[in-house]
């Protein structure tokens, strides 16, 4: 499993995630954030997984995952989840 | 506008949460009045946001060394030491409608009870967004909240006297971090009553000027009253979750 965490402004993200080719394959998001409602994380881990792990493909996912679901997540924006995996492909 | 005010309690973490939770489930159902209560944690425990992953966030070898319990809230946030000694401890329940739709505007509408409570006690105190409240620029209480079925629980922390440098041994702070230095700049950033004030106010004063301070914010009148059987039977059902691993280790 690739580790990394990232501080947003309110909360830091931790992710953990495997690989497979260029996809996603596993992810488990931890962290101090705030989320409403809290169940949407289930969703959100679900929707990144076979997701395409750079910038774009994953800006995508997490904005789709927002307008879907309706989830409010307060000082923590869609790129701060997208920087948190990519330090995380990277690391 | 009434709302319940509960007589203070001292429980164990998951029999706390349970009745959370129970009131939240309920005041939802219509069957529990918007209710405002204060209550203490025995033994002192730890608490992390539901969202944390418990290994990454305490050391659960400190843990068992000194009696110290841990539960998932079913709020986000950080981890939490509670002191049994130096905590006081507040929830707040009621229907959404009665706080704005917005989160960060409905944290200060109810943590604006706080800060009027420390107020009544002689701090001036002022909300940090998006759920602390500060006195001097430092953090001396820290809320969470959450919204399931068409109500609003939000709970959190005053802290009188807590023990600093108990939390940090007990959350995954690198051992080498907790150095003098490094518990200096925490004082830096997190206060006490008890500091602020020159001397430790008993939990009592603090529920009442809190208290106050809620009528304020809130806009309502606070009645004394008890908990209902219901609450209590379904708080008991509830309460084996949070005493269970497959919660406390659910990331």
């Amino acid at each position: 499993m690739k580790f990394a965490e990232f501080k947003a402004p309110k909360g830091v993200i931790k992710i953990e995630l495997d690989l497979a080719g260029d996809k996603i394959s596993k992810i488990s998001i931890s962290g101090d954030f705030f989320m409403y409602p809290e169940d949407s994380i289930e969703k959100l881990e679900q929707m990144l997984k076979g997701t395409k792990a750079d910038r774009e493909s994953l800006l995508e996912t997490v904005g789709k995952f927002y307008d879907s679901t309706g989830t409010k997540t307060p000082m923590v924006e869609p790129e701060h989840w997208v920087e948190a995996i990519l330090r995380a492909v990277g690391g | 506008m009434e709302w319940r005010l509960l007589p203070m309690r001292i429980d164990d973490a998951f029999t706390s949460m349970a009745i959370d939770e129970a009131l939240l489930k309920l005041n939802a159902e219509g069957e529990s009045p918007n209710t405002v209560r204060f209550w203490r944690w025995l033994p002192s425990t730890v608490s992390i946001g539901c969202f944390q992953s418990l290994e990454k966030e305490v050391d659960l070898s400190v843990a068992k060394k000194y009696g110290v319990d841990i539960v998932r809230r079913i709020t986000g946030g950080g981890a939490v030491f509670h002191d049994h000694d130096g905590e006081l401890t507040y929830s707040v329940v009621c229907r959404q409608s009665e706080v704005p739709a917005d989160i960060i505007d409905s944290y200060k509408i109810i943590c604006g009870g706080l800060v009027k409570g420390f107020e009544n006690l002689g701090l001036k105190a002022e909300f940090r967004p998006v759920n602390d409240v500060q006195v001097n620029g430092k953090k001396i209480s820290g809320s969470a909240q959450t919204r399931r079925w068409g109500s609003v629980l939000q709970h959190g922390t005053v802290l009188i006297s807590p023990d600093v440098r108990r939390m940090f041994e007990l959350l995954r702070v690198s051992p080498e971090k907790i150095s003098d230095k490094f518990i200096a700049s925490v004082f830096e950033r997190v206060t006490t009553m008890e500091r602020e004030l020159g001397k430790k106010p008993s939990f009592e004063e603090v529920r009442e000027a809190m208290s106050n301070g809620f009528e304020n914010s809130l806009k309502v009148k606070l009645q004394e009253g008890a908990l209902a059987g219901e609450e209590l039977e379904l708080a008991n059902e509830i309460k084996p979750k949070y005493a269970s691993e497959e919660w406390s280790r659910k990331r």
